[in-house]
């Protein structure tokens, strides 16, 4: 099938990708909905958004064409069922796929979702309206095994956001091989999901196999974004970025 | 003293039926340890070079100068009930036919306040007490509460009146007067366990009874005791009145007129009281005649009493002849284990009443059953109720009680601390025991195993323990109930070894401190500084006495002692606090109110308590404190700890996947309410009520990490809006005075913030005694303070009563405690700064 993954420059949705390339399907086009400017995070129910700026940086090292839009809509329907309903952000989505298919053909989308319900049911919303298929690959998959296969599948990518007790400031930046055991310990103490499920962080890949080039983080900084006493919500603005050839580097 | 082989003792030992199991309880120096001492030389079973000296159970050197008792020791003792007074013994599970060997486990415990933690520990694994009260002082303010404590663990009493040498010789007493005194002081212990016992409970009518034989008299001093039995058997035949007949008519209102020779129930022309005429009279007498050197009238009197003098004793004179005399007469030995063995309870019958307060577990599981039937076959059961330390250093015997099955060397057992809960692996460990031993005053013995029922002390457990737990190798085990100290560890002093490189030392001896002593905390604070915590100051001082010299061994730097406060609300919130979760998709709105006056106390007495079923808890609550019933129902949690004083209420309408959350909630509940906002210390007093809550409908986006530091955040907010405020702890403190001290009780008292609430004059003594409620931030001193302004003449006991607020918004830069929290926040290393608001408020 011909794919247009929706990527957040995350982990997921990429590692779902590379999970699409394994099973024969072809990766046609990026799409990726962002804050509108000025907003580097939003509370989106959604998409995530820390990091969505350097997307271009991102589909340039994928070698693929970049679909993005701004969220203009907010959660509305905000039940675990969806109708679809006017101004809400899932529309978003929906009218951006329906753009795209106005230029390129594709009859499925590549979704990073784990266990999100809320995610799961407006993606199949949308692409039942499409008629087309989700591919998820890592839906209900074990999320401690799942990180670690990450990690050993050559995903690099890097924590861009914290928001739950036991993450702070101290793990931007870490790869996802070095905040693994945090999780693991985090997971037992206070149940945090250990892929980040839950929005306990957000990361952004700077390398994986699909890559044709990798990417370089040149000028970045720290954003404490919450007062919050014990569990502050922390990211990474990601300032000037670049993509480079791996070959370079691989000498 | 019986010299018995270990042998000799286990056989004893499997005799359920004659076991008694019990603690001696007083005020301090009601003395408790010098009536332990002539009970001890009479039956003590292990005898050694040592055995005669006085004050056998004071096995510290500290406890031999200072004459009071610091820890608590057992001693185990024979007694052979004569043939006649088996009959006496009410119940057939309270002696094996035809048995007339009782063993008797008795141990001392202390008297002062500040060590009453050991009092607790030595309750839990005895039946009975044995309630001695100087007949002088009356009851004080320490026998009641151990008194109290002792009725709450189901432990049955019997009353000793002591130093009754002292009545007679010092205060010269008449008669009639020191009958009042005797009947007051019966009335007055009575008062106390009619108020914290039930009648109508399992253990039936506990008040004591002089006509009964529950209630003796005499001098620990001097060796000699009665009860109205050994009287009535002296008069029995001449009356011929059935013994127990007798013992009622030796008491109370009745009256015998020697002339007519008839009895009366009210004191009539020539009519006189048969206690002071049959009783009092024949002591007085004795008394008198040696005292006043009247020897020919002696004589005769200790020939018709049929005194037999030994040799030597003929020749004595004045107190020394009287010693020997009353001794010979009344040996108090025979009394007081006369007393024991007929009125404290067995094993067999405490264990089926007390089981249901020791166990935690299903009250029809195998454990339980063990325990209510103390059955040998049974699962083992036993509970540890404090460390004693060993003379290899570092290391502790746990010492505790047998409740069910049989404790053997070498046996493989599950050992479970306070934290233990069934069907987790925290706090639990499953390790052979090393050895068990007996434990005999200063000295123990190693025995093979020991059976239910009996006291003994296990080697090799003290690792995976802290101070108490429950052993046991049945392995559904639940824990058996933790102990409930009457006292609280509110001050703390921070201590440094005066040499930095001696840290390691200073951390090891904190260890085992913690572990010898069942009260003492030691903390470690975020900035790093060792805390210990005591009951009061003199409970202080032997803790850093014994870090320093023993458990440590080095020198230390301590500073001055401080308080802990707790953190309270006066008003309600007055604001719905609103606090969002990190992922900004979950919101929590809740309210802090000020529980009514009472409830917290009630929470820590444990009269509303987490394990209550939930409709008689509310039903408690709607009648006592106006609570609305469906509120009142909705109750999700008592903390800090699941027990303490706050509590998280629901009272939200219809919320959906509320329930998903609690757990989430409760968690962030327990830890806010362990370190509240102001200065770490515990909250109290503060009913948190969660108004409403908005969650993401995807349970994966609302999980602990996003609700716990939440619910925190929230339960914050709503103490610095609810008017916060600190509450600093109270001692009751009575002093014993002669009236000209009593002014100056009240200058040292005003100077320190306290207030007289009582004052009274101990009925046929010059002495007064004065009750004050004095701030535990202001005793430091108080005793020697006071002490210097009254000639020495005072001597003050402070017990820990209760919390009160302290006047002043600890959020105003200038209140007291503003200070307060400042200086408690640089202590214990936190950002010299009020909280802010901010930081836990969120906007819409």
């Amino acid at each position: 099938m011909k794919v247009v993954a929706l990527i957040s420059g995350g982990k997921d949705s990429c590692y779902n990708m590379m999970q699409c390339v394994k099973n024969g399907h072809e990766v046609v086009a990026l799409a990726n909905l962002t804050p509108a400017d000025g907003e580097d995070e939003l509370d989106s129910y959604m998409y995530q958004s820390v990091g969505t700026k350097a997307l271009p940086i991102y589909a340039e090292a994928m070698g693929l064409p970049l679909y993005q839009d701004k969220i203009l809509g907010t959660p509305v329907d905000t039940r675990m069922e969806y109708t679809p309903s006017e101004n809400d952000e899932v529309e978003d989505l929906y009218r951006l796929l329906k753009r795209i298919r106005h230029e390129i053909f594709f009859d499925a989308i590549s979704v990073g979702a784990i266990f999100s319900d809320y995610q799961r049911i407006r993606c199949e919303s949308v692409c039942q309206r499409l008629g087309i298929e989700m591919l998820a690959y890592l839906w209900h998959r074990d999320q401690n095994q799942l990180l670690h296969e990450m990690v050993d599948s050559g995903v690099e990518a890097i924590i861009i956001k914290t928001a739950a007790m036991g993450l702070s400031q101290k793990h931007l930046g870490l790869t996802l091989a070095e905040i693994l055991p945090d999780m693991l310990h985090l997971n037992e103490k206070y149940g945090l999901n250990i892929c980040g499920e839950g929005g306990e962080f957000e990361s952004f890949t700077l390398d994986c196999p699909l890559f044709k080039k990798k990417i370089v983080i040149d000028e970045m900084e720290q954003v404490i974004d919450s007062r919050d006493a014990f569990s502050p919500v922390t990211f990474l603005r990601l300032k000037k970025l670049h993509a480079e050839s791996k070959c370079m580097n691989e000498r | 003293m019986v010299n018995f082989t270990v042998d000799e003792i286990r056989a004893l030992m499997n005799k359920k039926k004659n076991i008694r199991n019990m603690s001696v309880i007083a005020h301090v120096d009601h003395g408790k340890s010098t009536l332990t001492d002539s009970l001890v030389s009479k039956a003590g079973i292990i005898a050694g070079a040592k055995a005669g000296e006085t004050r056998f159970t004071d096995t510290r050197k500290d406890e031999q100068e200072r004459c009071i008792t610091i820890k608590s020791t057992a001693v185990s003792m024979y007694f052979e009930l004569a043939e006649k007074d088996l009959a006496f013994i009410k119940g057939e599970d309270q002696v094996e036919k035809g048995i007339k060997g009782f063993l008797i486990n008795l141990i001392d415990s202390p008297g002062h306040v500040d060590f009453s933690s050991e009092v607790t520990a030595a309750l839990r694994v005895t039946d009975g007490a044995l309630v001695v009260v100087d007949c002088v002082s009356g009851v004080c303010v320490q026998t009641e509460t151990v008194l109290r404590q002792a009725i709450a663990e189901r432990i049955k009493p019997v009353l000793f009146m002591n130093k009754m040498d002292l009545a007679l010789l010092t205060l010269q007493l008449e008669a009639e007067d020191l009958y009042q005194g005797f009947q007051r002081i019966v009335e007055n212990i009575n008062v106390i366990i009619s108020t914290y016992g039930d009648e109508t409970g399992p253990m039936g009518d506990l008040k004591v009874d002089p006509a009964k034989g529950s209630v003796g008299f005499g001098s620990g001093l001097h060796g000699w005791a009665f009860t109205l039995k050994q009287f009535a058997e002296i008069y029995s035949g001449k009356f011929n009145i059935d013994i127990e007949k007798l013992m009622n008519k030796l008491w109370g209102e009745n009256f015998y007129n020697p002339q007519t020779k008839k009895w009366n129930k009210t004191q009539g022309e020539g009519y006189k009281r048969a206690f002071t005429m049959f009783v009092l009279d024949p002591i007085y007498k004795i008394f008198d005649a040696i005292m006043n050197y009247k020897k020919e009238e002696a004589a005769r009197l200790i020939e018709k009493l049929n005194i037999k003098l030994k040799g030597e004793d003929k020749d004595k004179e004045g107190k020394d002849l009287l010693k020997v005399v009353m001794r010979t007469w009344l040996p108090a030995g025979d009394a007081m284990f006369e007393m024991i063995t007929i009125h404290l309870p067995s094993p067999i019958t405490a264990q089926r009443y007390r089981m249901e307060l020791l166990y935690e577990g299903p009250q029809d599981d195998e454990a339980a059953k063990g325990i209510k039937d103390c059955n040998p076959e049974a699962p083992l059961m036993m509970y540890v109720s404090k460390m004693v330390p060993t003379s290899d250093k570092g290391r502790f015997y746990a010492f505790g009680r047998v409740f069910s099955g049989v404790v053997t060397s070498g046996q493989k057992v599950r050992i479970m601390g306070p934290n233990f809960v069934y069907g987790k692996k925290e706090d639990l460990a499953e390790k052979n025991i090393q050895r068990t031993v007996l434990m005999m005053g200063r000295y123990v013995e190693p025995i093979e195993d020991v059976p239910c029922g009996n006291i003994c002390g296990l080697v090799g457990v003290d690792q995976f323990l802290v101070k108490t737990g429950t052993i046991s190798t049945f392995k559904d085990s639940h824990n058996m109930r933790v102990m409930k100290f009457s006292v609280s560890p509110v001050v703390r002093v921070a201590v440094e070894p005066k040499n930095p490189a001696d840290l390691p030392k200073l951390v090891e001896g904190l260890k085992r401190l913690a572990k010898s002593d069942p009260m003492v905390q030691c903390i470690i604070e975020e900035s790093g500084e060792h805390i210990v915590a005591g009951a009061g100051e003199l409970h202080l001082e032997i803790c850093l006495k014994d870090l320093e010299e023993d458990h440590a061994g080095i020198p230390l730097k301590k500073t001055d002692p401080v308080v802990s406060y707790r953190e309270s609300v006066s008003e309600e919130s007055d604001i719905t606090c609103l606090s969002k979760s990190p992922n900004k998709h979950n919101r929590l709105f809740m309210k802090a109110t000020p529980m009514a006056e009472g409830l917290s106390d009630d929470i820590d007495k444990g009269d509303v308590n987490p394990r209550d079923d939930f409709k008689a808890r509310a039903r408690v609550l709607v009648e006592k404190y106006e609570w609305d019933t469906t509120e009142a129902r909705k109750i999700w949690a008592f903390g800090p700890e699941g027990t303490g004083p706050n509590l998280l209420v629901d009272v939200t309408k219809g919320v959906q996947y509320l329930n998903e959350i609690k757990d989430s909630v409760v968690a962030g509940f327990q830890w806010a309410t362990k370190e509240s906002v102001l200065c770490d210390e515990n909250m109290r007093g503060v009913r948190f009520n969660i108004h409403d809550v908005t969650l993401h409908a995807d349970a994966i986006h609302r999980g602990g990490g996003q609700i716990i530091p939440t619910a925190r955040r929230c339960l914050y907010a709503c103490l610095l809006t609810g008017q916060p405020r600190l509450m600093e702890p109270v001692y009751l403190v009575e002093v014993q005075c002669p009236e000209n001290a009593v002014g100056g009780i009240y200058g040292v008292l005003n100077r320190r913030r306290g207030h007289v609430i009582e004052e009274s004059q101990v009925a046929g003594t010059p002495m007064f005694i004065v009750k004050a409620y004095l701030p535990v931030n202001e005793s430091f001193g108080f005793t020697a303070d006071l002490r210097s302004n009254t000639g020495g003449q005072a001597f003050p006991q402070c017990v820990f009563d209760h919390w009160q607020i302290l006047p002043g918004d600890p959020l105003d830069g200038k209140s007291r405690p503003h200070q307060i929290v400042m200086e408690t926040r640089k202590r214990k290393g936190l950002k010299e700064a009020l909280p802010e608001l901010d930081n836990y408020l969120d906007k819409m």
